[in-house]
């Protein structure tokens, strides 16, 4: 409102150098788009195509490739997973940001190392756990696993720890207990950690490929990670048909992306502008 | 408002616990029904499954529909998997729980070397009613592990240059002999060469071919024990092969061509390159004319030896695609008959992709024909039947993974001009060493 | 007084809350790591079922093991990427939180390549980077470079390209961490500063990154940690050449494990990974005194 001329300037300046520096972090995204449509023989001689095949993007959808089933696959373990996650995580979150009890803070710690443990050599373990538990080669053995989030315990705690103490000790006063001041003042104010967290536990979960990979052998079963390894052919790779399923498969993660945004930059609009 | 707050939470938080809940009891309704029982009872429908590293679309689909069209009483289902570390681990960790297949096509003898000491591979040779010696040829024996079969070789493979005819013609050069060396293979390059036409490209996969062909023939190791990775003659070749690159600029320099990912096939195919070392695998573009289109015909030529007075070089090739039970399978008698049935015919079908079948059972006549079906005048037919469908001897490779990797490491350093070619070949002979015990 | 001994009465609560996670993170993390801690004594190889106990056999192989020291070194050389992406990312919240336009559409831009993971963009890092023709060394040339490095193609120079690559795809997830972070600071607080007459790079770093310590905190530790496990986007790129010049150890890890069957040993190298990330962890912990404001 009472910006001044020369403010409006650098304001437009930096955004443009700003979307400057976002087009060359999208470079790799529209190059994939691009390669999307163009032919067989053209891949990789040019940048853009020589004119919009669009025989790629039909093929994903019909036939031997079609996405269909792998796309809804995916959506069924993701927002389980993540929904189960973002719950979940709050509530240990809360626990080690805001209750003192014995042993917390070395049991936070086991928590963690436990998040050092590279992936790989849990694979073996993991995978004769499932077999007995009767879940190998269902979605469960991913969905399970993935409702049990430690980076989402630490982020979340980090966040629930900088909440001003002052809020939550007069509810104490009042009488409320942990609970009613965890669904009441903590998760409402938390929104924006919510948000982000659910963004990345989603990516995360609508990208995991290598679980994916080792639980899952029916192809019916299989998600969108899974299905662009038909693309691999045996000695080379068919790249129009992975960037055309790649360009798809980024859809629903910017959905997400949108939906969850509106929470994170909440309280934006009614302060920054102003400035 | 708050009390409703409330209601949204606890039930939020009831789903949760549901869900966890659910998950215990759920997981057979939920799962494919594979962990269901597939009992051997006769009266049941058997169902196998059959792990191949082939695209479905490439032929394996073609074959099982036409099976199951003829077995009503055993169906069977392809999966796919990528031949890399990570689809192998895919299939080895479902071999074990013997449930999700019965079937498998091994590709590399360490591979099945593995798959055999986890005793995931039913013995073959025990079988009586089927001899893979007669029927797969003298070949076969180089996938015998313990003496014994433990998967059958059903194609064969091969490994070759390609050849643009035309540009041989253009630069009057003839279809090279068999016996031919990489001396020639470096004349014939710098005549092919010209602006945006490499002399010779060669696809990873064969990249190694010579190397493993002259180890093959004079040993792994020497009389004494030692590695034989410091030989001569991989030395020449070394040379040969570095001065194509950097003097002669006939062909990609590594660090180029391992950065850009060149379509080596594609870039034949579009007249790019004179000469192409790779294998089979490239039939399945090179007949597809619509995708690929080229007006020139093919010529084909044997994989170069080092010299020409090189005696015991062996040729990348025999037979391959090694077909497996499964030993913790259900259904084993099921999947043996499925597995004669394959080799013996019933794999037809991915001819066309190159694949031709390696049981004698099979009229390799017919197999051709699939192959070159509508695309006859499209290859040189007199090079094409000497080189492709001739008899060679042939060597599998059978040194460790590791071995092989920490050889990569050391040429790659060469031909990137980080190391010399002594220091080269003292540190593969050297890292080789440290296996051999 | 009173309401102290209120809260320890209450010690239960805590467990309460913690509990479901914890019983899932036992059962999916613990107990399997436990398992693969237990390999480590042994020459088990996958799959394989007849193996046996080898004491410390894995642990002494280790030690001499000439890869296992080129992985310490080129994991080194990976871990660079992630303070600079952490300084770039708060750098870019900052910017996309006040001072432009079109927000919402920068931000989706900066977020893109941490969704996009997957082979699809390996390949553009590759021709990006592409020795003689590739767009970088283009540019490279025409200011007047006249022989830049060759990047992937060159063992000296491709793990600092991979360091790009890996800024790049971290970049928008810690920009998101940290856009929510500025969320809770308030904006009086700024602006009480900014009558004050401090300038703005002033408030940057003298308000603001002490007010987000709590968070780089976290994104320093969990980036850390992610960077040492991660080898998808390598093993995309280079495959870990070449001459192995971008074998990270959880590469080593993955290939001693699945290309080499050797589980024993691979669970060695991932106990030591696991110690080294957790000297890292607990050093930041200790000092986190020194500069985390809660």
């Amino acid at each position: 409102m009472n910006e001044s001329a020369g403010r409006m300037k650098t304001k437009w300046l930096v955004t443009v150098l700003m979307l400057i520096a976002g087009v060359f972090m999208i470079l790799p995204f529209l190059w994939m788009i691009s390669t999307s449509f163009q032919s067989a023989s053209e891949v990789f001689s040019s940048w853009l195509p020589s004119k919009l095949d669009w025989s790629s993007h039909k093929r994903i959808w019909t036939g031997n490739y079609n996405f269909v089933p792998y796309y809804l696959n995916s959506v069924k373990i993701s927002v389980i997973s993540t929904v189960g996650a973002v719950f979940l995580s709050a509530l240990a979150a809360y626990g080690f940001a805001r209750i003192e009890f014995k042993g917390r803070d070395a049991l936070f710690l086991v928590y963690l190392s436990m998040m050092m443990i590279p992936p790989q050599v849990i694979f073996v373990p993991k995978f004769i756990m499932f077999n007995w538990m009767n879940i190998y080669n269902t979605h469960w053995a991913l969905i399970l696993p993935g409702m049990f989030s430690i980076f989402g315990v630490f982020m979340l705690r980090q966040f629930f720890m900088s909440v001003p103490k002052e809020i939550t000790e007069s509810a104490f006063l009042d009488g409320a207990g942990h609970f009613k001041i965890f669904f009441r003042l903590i998760l409402p104010l938390a929104k924006p950690a919510l948000a982000t967290f659910a963004i990345i536990d989603f990516s995360w979960h609508w990208n995991d490929y290598e679980n994916a990979l080792v639980f899952l052998t029916s192809p019916k079963l299989y998600t969108i990670p899974l299905g662009l390894q038909n693309f691999i052919l045996e000695n080379n790779v068919d790249y129009n048909g992975m960037m055309a399923a790649s360009s798809a498969a980024i859809l629903p993660m910017i959905a997400i992306f949108l939906i969850g945004q509106k929470y994170i930059i909440q309280g934006i609009s009614s302060s920054a502008v102003k400035g | 408002m708050n009390k409703k707050k409330w209601l949204v939470s606890t039930l939020c938080f009831v789903i949760a616990a549901v869900l966890l809940a659910g998950c215990g009891a759920n997981n057979d309704a939920n799962g494919n029904g594979a962990p269901a029982s597939s009992g051997n009872s006769g009266s049941e429908k058997i169902k196998l499954t059959l792990w191949g590293a082939v695209p479905a679309e490439a032929g394996p689909q073609a074959v099982i529909d036409a099976w199951n069209a003829e077995n009503a009483d055993v169906k069977v289902e392809y999966v796919r998997y990528v031949n890399d570390d990570a689809g192998n681990l895919k299939l080895d960790t479902a071999l074990m729980t013997g449930q999700e297949s019965d079937l498998f096509i091994n590709y590399t003898l360490t591979r099945l070397q593995k798959r055999v000491d986890a005793g995931v591979a039913v013995d073959l040779s025990a079988k009586t009613d089927y001899n893979i010696d007669d029927q797969m040829g003298p070949d076969a024996a180089l996938w015998k592990i313990n003496d014994k079969y433990y998967g059958m070789p059903t194609k064969k493979n091969m490994a070759f240059f390609w050849l643009n005819k035309k540009m041989l013609d253009d630069a009057g050069l003839p279809v090279p002999p068999l016996d031919w060396t990489w001396d020639d293979v470096q004349q014939y390059a710098i005549k092919l060469k010209k602006d945006n036409v490499y002399g010779l490209l060669q696809h990873d996969a064969s990249f190694t071919n010579t190397m493993d062909g002259t180890v093959a023939g004079l040993g792994v190791t020497k009389a004494d024990g030692t590695s034989n990775f410091n030989n001569d003659l991989w030395k020449k070749y070394f040379q040969t092969l570095h001065d194509m690159m950097f003097k002669d600029k006939s062909t990609p320099e590594y660090g180029e061509q391992l950065t850009s990912k060149m379509p080596v096939d594609t870039m034949f195919l579009k007249g790019e390159a004179a000469m192409l070392n790779a294998g089979e695998f490239i039939f399945r573009n090179a007949n597809n004319l619509t995708e690929f289109p080229h007006d020139f015909q093919i010529a084909f030529a044997t994989t170069p030896r080092v010299s020409a007075d090189q005696k015991d070089f062996k040729y990348p090739g025999g037979v391959g695609d090694v077909l497996s039970v499964n030993a913790k399978s259900k259904n084993q008698d099921a999947a043996w008959k499925f597995a004669k049935w394959y080799a013996d015919g019933g794999m037809l079908p991915m001819a066309s992709g190159g694949r031709i079948p390696s049981s004698k059972s099979v009229d390799s006549k017919q197999a051709i024909e699939l192959l070159l079906k509508g695309v006859e005048d499209k290859y040189d037919v007199d090079s094409l039947n000497k080189v492709v469908f001739g008899s060679f001897e042939s060597f599998q490779l059978s040194v460790p993974q590791q071995v092989v990797d920490a050889r990569k490491e050391e040429y790659e350093k060469y031909f990137l001009n980080k190391q010399d070619l002594d220091t080269t070949l003292a540190n593969m002979a050297k890292r080789h060493q440290e296996y051999i015990k | 007084m009173k309401r102290r001994s209120w809260i320890q009465k209450q010690g239960w609560v805590g467990y309460a809350f913690i509990m479901p996670n914890m019983l899932g993170i036992l059962l999916f993390f613990i107990v399997p790591a436990l398992y693969s801690f237990g390999l480590m004594f042994t020459d088990y190889q996958f799959a394989n079922p007849n193996y046996s106990f080898t004491g410390m056999d894995n642990l002494k192989r280790l030690f001499q093991d000439e890869q296992f020291y080129g992985a310490i070194k080129h994991t080194g050389i990976f871990l660079l990427s992630v303070p600079v992406s952490l300084v770039l990312a708060f750098i870019v919240a900052l910017v996309l939180n006040r001072s432009v336009y079109l927000k919402g559409l920068l931000r989706g831009m900066f977020f893109l390549p941490y969704i996009s993971s997957g082979v699809a963009v390996a390949f553009v890092w590759m021709l990006l980077f592409q020795p003689s023709h590739g767009p970088i060394n283009e540019v490279l040339r025409w200011i007047g470079i006249a022989s830049p490095p060759g990047w992937f193609a060159d063992p000296d120079t491709a793990m600092y390209a991979i360091d790009v690559v890996q800024i790049w795809f971290m970049l928008g997830y810690n920009m998101i961490i940290y856009l929510a972070a500025l969320q809770e600071i308030s904006t009086e607080q700024l602006e009480a500063a900014r009558i004050d007459g401090a300038s703005t790079r002033t408030i940057t770093w003298k308000i603001v990154w002490p007010l987000v310590s709590p968070t780089t905190f976290l994104l320093l530790i969990t980036g850390l940690i992610m960077t040492m496990k991660s080898f998808s986007l390598i093993q995309a790129i280079t495959g870990g050449g070449p001459s192995g010049s971008t074998t990270i150890l959880s590469l080593y890890v993955y290939k001693t494990a699945f290309s080499y069957y050797e589980m024993g040993y691979a669970s060695a190298i991932s106990w030591f990974l696991f110690a080294v990330i957790l000297l890292i962890t607990v050093i930041q912990w200790i000092g986190q005194k020194r500069w985390v404001h809660y």
